[in-house]
């Protein structure tokens, strides 16, 4: 038997109500005295935003998860997604509103294309009609808590007996109207804001988390925790699992939950047009996540235990409610009923404000406007009285649409897709909002195309279906489509048949949309006010960012005054002419209406009226405005093109001056190359001279003189001899060496055993060591290294080194001291001497071609070329060869080879032939440097 | 680190939140499995929520401050 009647129910709602209306008048009064400090704090802007979390969320969500497990997820995690970017879109947003004093998102979209009337007009239509099924879900939400918490007796009814569910939702309905009208429109605020509902809406946050935080602890410990509430649940054959959740109806409602989050006229009032301070979003971009994560946290647990708990044919949206009550929890249930109260009640007052201002900005003005057109409104006060009572009515006609929505599709049972209908039509602004945004060259026939096009999508696809069940013709239309087309059935356009209809009507409307809004964008042009509002749009963090004034002419102080008067009332317009005449120095009456002060008063009057009627109504005043606003704008024109084309000047100069640098470069890299080349040829030359001369010298003393002695004959034979086998060798190494360097010679390198190499050397080496009567000593020695080489041309480098160390070893224990040893992915082989050593000028040189060093006390033989074609031959094998610091007497070589990784170079083939001309340079190595 | 940085990662944390909450990798969770008496997929999303929100405030309070837009700093009320 329960305790609570309908009558107590619905004192309490109206007890709830009253002190609602108390926070909001207290907390008007204390930003008007300045000391409401705490009300602009970030926490309470966060609070009031949670006004996206609606009875659809508290009783919705519950009954969602219920029928279609965690898909109620996705209404939370594509507003998460748009917080935690706020960076990217919310804080552009709040910005360019602050600056262009927007007053809800047909003002924003009107303003950036041009501050259109037309786009405005479509703008808040569409959101009236796509707001309807969202205003009808609250209603149906709070009549069916009623009848919940107050049906469960015959006896409780009270003053509800005999009133059916409609004649409840009338009533609810016209109870918020009264509390919206009493609660928003009050007054006409400058900036369009409403610090005493923001109180209001931002402790109605609190009590509905609250509420279903409580009535989650409850469901947990009377299911007897987590564990045992799903372990029922699966055992009673509930599919607890989300088997089929994350596919495309998961991913279209993230979307939409992302649109909604942007594009709902009550979400952008409350983000942007309420936000008194940009670093407040800075604490939402977490904290409101985070409310939303509290939200839903208990929702799948309380659904579950639903489930199991309730007898069959319970409506799973109100287990909220009817869970405590079958426990006997009269208390958690009324405060639970409270916490559904608050949430439908917040997005009531918050929504119909948000549709009203639009409603009464940019399609009433308008038409009082052109209605004034030739005699002007009356008094002063005219125009502030009738844009509140232009709000009280679109007031009342709001809720009255909604609740011709509920009478017409109250048979179908759950909340959640009568809200995802709505979600689906305000996405529609989605597009432009982004292209309003981050697109420069989106037109306004364009956004106003794209958006009616996707309207018509909408209104075909979703809107219409939820009439099925009330409306034969519309099933039947549903059926075959209109006049037997069956190709333009709702639910199957274009013959895309088979998909969930809300991914269906979300996919066609959003795809036309944006396609239209691109296509048609390419193919028309922008006005020049469009380009500039533009411009102002797209960098509005950018220099200058403010709007520019544009109008000038031949409107008088008085007129003005007269305008602002009647919009913003006396007090305001006193206060702005006022500053202005202070800021000027000029008296009162004779103020020069520059073209900054009227720019700074349409934003003003934007700000009451929205940027297209303010536009409107100052160039009724301000003649001569379309010819001056071609003019600005082509200066504005001007000076951008003139920038862009001073930077472009600004980078081509510099990519010339750095052509100029590198043709500098080049030519003194190539007069380096041709000194290079000069020096060779003399150093050639004289290397040939010198045996040439000694061959002629011998072979005419050979011609003249008949009567040589055999002996000496035979000497001076051997002599030329030697000198001819000289200048070959000298050409043979010159030959190879260019052919290096050139890169001529086809060069294979192929996985060589070094250290036989290395012993191969010094076998090849052992005969002048012991002629010279020396000793090749060996230090450690790698135990093997596969390198990558050519193996004849590897003896060739470690020959050379290795009779250079014998050679120009002056010491008088001659020692050569040979190691090889494997480093860091690298075979090092060092062969050092205990002669003389190098130079320390001389430690680069030595490897360049004909230099030999100079070695103290000993003879120079050779070309000088030995060290140059080592090093080329060295560096074609990827390694290095240097002449590493020793301490001490002596020098030192290290040949560094990276050391071979499996599979980096081709496997060997069958051992291949060496080519003939490799093989005679290794032979001439050894000889040249033995013989020479 | 430079405002440069900052955009970056929070463009980063958007798109990883994007991407983490939609197919496939949300799917990879479907193990029909319970932690804690709760499917694991449950855990899961709330965990990737709990963990962008954590993200979000370490990058709320870093993220550079626009400077105030010049001219009149608020209407005079």
């Amino acid at each position: 038997m329960s305790v609570l009647s309908a009558d107590l129910v619905i004192a309490t709602a109206i007890a709830y109500v009253g002190l609602l209306f108390l926070i909001a008048y207290m907390g008007d009064s204390r930003t008007r005295s300045r000391s409401g400090g705490f009300l602009r704090s970030p926490f309470v802007y966060t609070l009031s935003i949670s006004v996206y979390c609606t009875s659809w969320t508290f009783y919705g969500a519950v009954g969602s998860a219920a029928r279609s497990g965690l898909e109620y997820l996705a209404i939370y995690l594509g507003p998460t997604i748009v917080f935690i970017g706020w960076w990217f879109i919310l804080r552009r947003l709040v910005r360019i509103s602050h600056e262009q004093r927007i007053t809800s998102i047909a003002d924003l979209l009107s303003s950036r294309f041009g501050k259109s009337s037309r786009l405005a007009v479509l703008v808040t239509v569409i959101a009236v009609i796509a707001i309807a099924p969202y205003i009808a879900l609250q209603l149906k939400a709070v009549t069916s808590s009623i009848q919940a918490i107050a049906g469960t007796s015959e006896f409780s009814r009270g003053r509800l007996e005999g009133i059916d569910e409609v004649g409840l939702a009338l009533g609810v309905a016209a109870g918020m109207a009264l509390f919206t009208i009493l609660f928003g429109t009050r007054n006409v605020d400058a900036k369009e804001q409403h610090h005493g509902v923001v109180a209001a809406i931002a402790f109605e946050a609190v009590v509905k988390l609250t509420a279903l935080i409580a009535v989650g602890v409850f469901v947990i410990y009377i299911g007897g925790g987590l564990e045992e509430i799903f372990s029922n649940a699966e055992q009673t054959g509930v599919d607890i699992y989300s088997t089929d959740t994350f596919g495309e109806r998961w991913v279209a409602m993230n979307l939409l939950s992302f649109a909604a989050i942007i594009c709902l006229p009550r979400q952008f009032q409350i983000t942007v047009v309420e936000n008194s301070d940009e670093n407040h979003l800075r604490t939402a971009s977490w904290a409101f996540p985070l409310y939303m994560l509290a939200m839903s946290l208990f929702t799948l647990p309380i659904a579950i235990y639903g489930l199991v708990a309730m007898p069959a044919g319970a409506n799973p949206d109100m287990f909220v409610l009817t869970l405590p009550l079958s426990a006997g929890q009269e208390g958690l249930a009324l405060f639970a009923f409270i916490g559904g109260f608050s949430s439908a009640t917040s997005m009531i007052i918050v929504e119909s404000i948000a549709l009203s201002i639009m409603v009464s900005n940019h399609i009433v003005m308008p038409i009082v406007l052109r209605w004034a057109a030739d005699k002007r409104v009356g008094d002063g006060r005219g125009v502030s009285q009738l844009l509140l009572s232009s709000r009280r009515f679109s007031i009342i006609l709001i809720l009255g649409l909604g609740f011709l929505y509920f009478c017409f599709t109250r048979d179908s049972d759950a909340l959640a897709p009568i809200g995802l209908i709505s979600f689906a039509g305000v996405a529609q602004f989605l597009p432009a909002i982004i292209a309003a945004l981050f697109w420069r060259e989106a037109t306004i026939k364009a956004a106003t195309a794209a958006i009616a096009v996707g309207f018509i999508v909408w209104a075909w696809s979703s809107f219409l279906p939820s009439f099925e069940t009330s409306s034969p013709t519309v099933a039947a239309i549903m059926a075959q489509g209109p006049w037997g087309l069956s190709w333009l059935r709702p639910e199957a356009l274009f013959g895309l048949d088979g998909f969930d209809p809300l991914v269906h009507a979300v996919f066609w409307s959003l795809f036309l949309n944006t396609a239209t809004l691109a296509i048609i964008s390419l193919l028309t042009n922008q006005s020049a006010l469009e380009r500039l509002q533009a411009n102002l749009f797209i960098n509005v963090f950018g220099r200058g960012g403010r709007g520019q004034a544009f109008m000038r002419g031949s409107a008088t102080a008085n007129d003005l005054f007269f305008v602002a008067q009647r919009v913003l009332g006396d007090e305001r317009a006193t206060s702005i002419f006022g500053q202005e005449a202070r800021e000027s120095g000029r008296i009162w009456s004779n103020l020069e209406p520059t073209p900054a002060f009227i720019g700074r008063l349409e934003r003003e009057l934007a700000g009451s009226i929205g940027a297209a009627s303010a536009h409107v109504m100052l160039s009724k005043v301000v003649s001569g405005d379309a010819i001056s606003l071609e003019e600005v704008m082509q200066m504005a024109d001007e000076t951008q093109q003139a920038i862009e084309y001073s930077l472009k000047l600004e980078k081509t100069s510099a990519e010339l001056r750095s052509t100029a640098e590198q043709l500098a470069i080049a030519n003194r890299q190539l007069r380096e190359v041709d000194q290079q080349k000069d020096e060779f040829l003399s150093q050639v030359s004289h290397e040939v001279r010198t045996p040439m001369t000694a061959i002629r010298a011998f072979s005419e003393i050979l011609l003249d003189s008949a009567e040589l002695q055999p002996a000496e004959r035979e000497k001076f034979i051997s002599t030329i001899h030697k000198e001819s086998l000289r200048l070959t060798t000298l050409l043979d190494e010159i030959l190879d060496l260019s052919a290096l360097e050139r890169g001529e010679r086809g060069w294979e390198n192929q996985p060589v055993d070094a250290e036989a190499a290395l012993d191969q050397a010094v076998h090849v080496c052992d005969a002048l060591a012991r002629q010279r009567a020396m000793e090749i000593v060996f230090a450690e020695r790698a135990p093997s290294a596969t390198v990558a080489a050519d193996p004849n041309r590897l003896s060739q480098v470690l020959i050379n080194l290795i009779n250079n160390a014998i050679k120009y070893n002056g010491a008088e224990n001659p020692v050569v001291t040979i190691s090889s040893r494997i480093e860091g992915g690298f075979y090092l082989v060092e062969v050092s001497d205990n002669g003389p050593g190098v130079v320390k000028a001389d430690r680069e040189k030595i490897f360049h071609k004909f230099y030999r060093g100079r070695r103290i006390g000993i003879a120079q033989t050779g070309a000088g070329l030995g060290l140059a074609i080592s090093r080329e031959i060295v560096s074609r094998m990827k390694g290095s060869l240097e002449l590493v610091p020793q301490p001490g007497r002596g020098a030192c070589f290290r040949v560094m080879l990276p050391l071979l990784q499996v599979g980096t170079v081709a496997a060997p083939g069958p051992s291949k032939p060496i080519p003939p001309d490799a093989r005679r340079s290794v032979d001439a190595a050894p000889r040249s440097l033995s013989e020479s | 680190m430079d405002r440069g940085k900052l955009e970056s990662a929070a463009l980063l944390l958007t798109i990883a939140g994007v991407l983490l909450i939609v197919p496939p990798l949300v799917q990879i969770f479907q193990w029909r499995q319970r932690l804690l008496g709760v499917p694991v997929e449950v855990i899961y999303l709330f965990l990737v929520w709990a963990g962008l929100v954590i993200g979000a405030r370490a990058l709320a309070r870093r993220m550079p401050h626009d400077p105030e837009p010049p001219g009149e700093g608020g209407s005079g009320q």
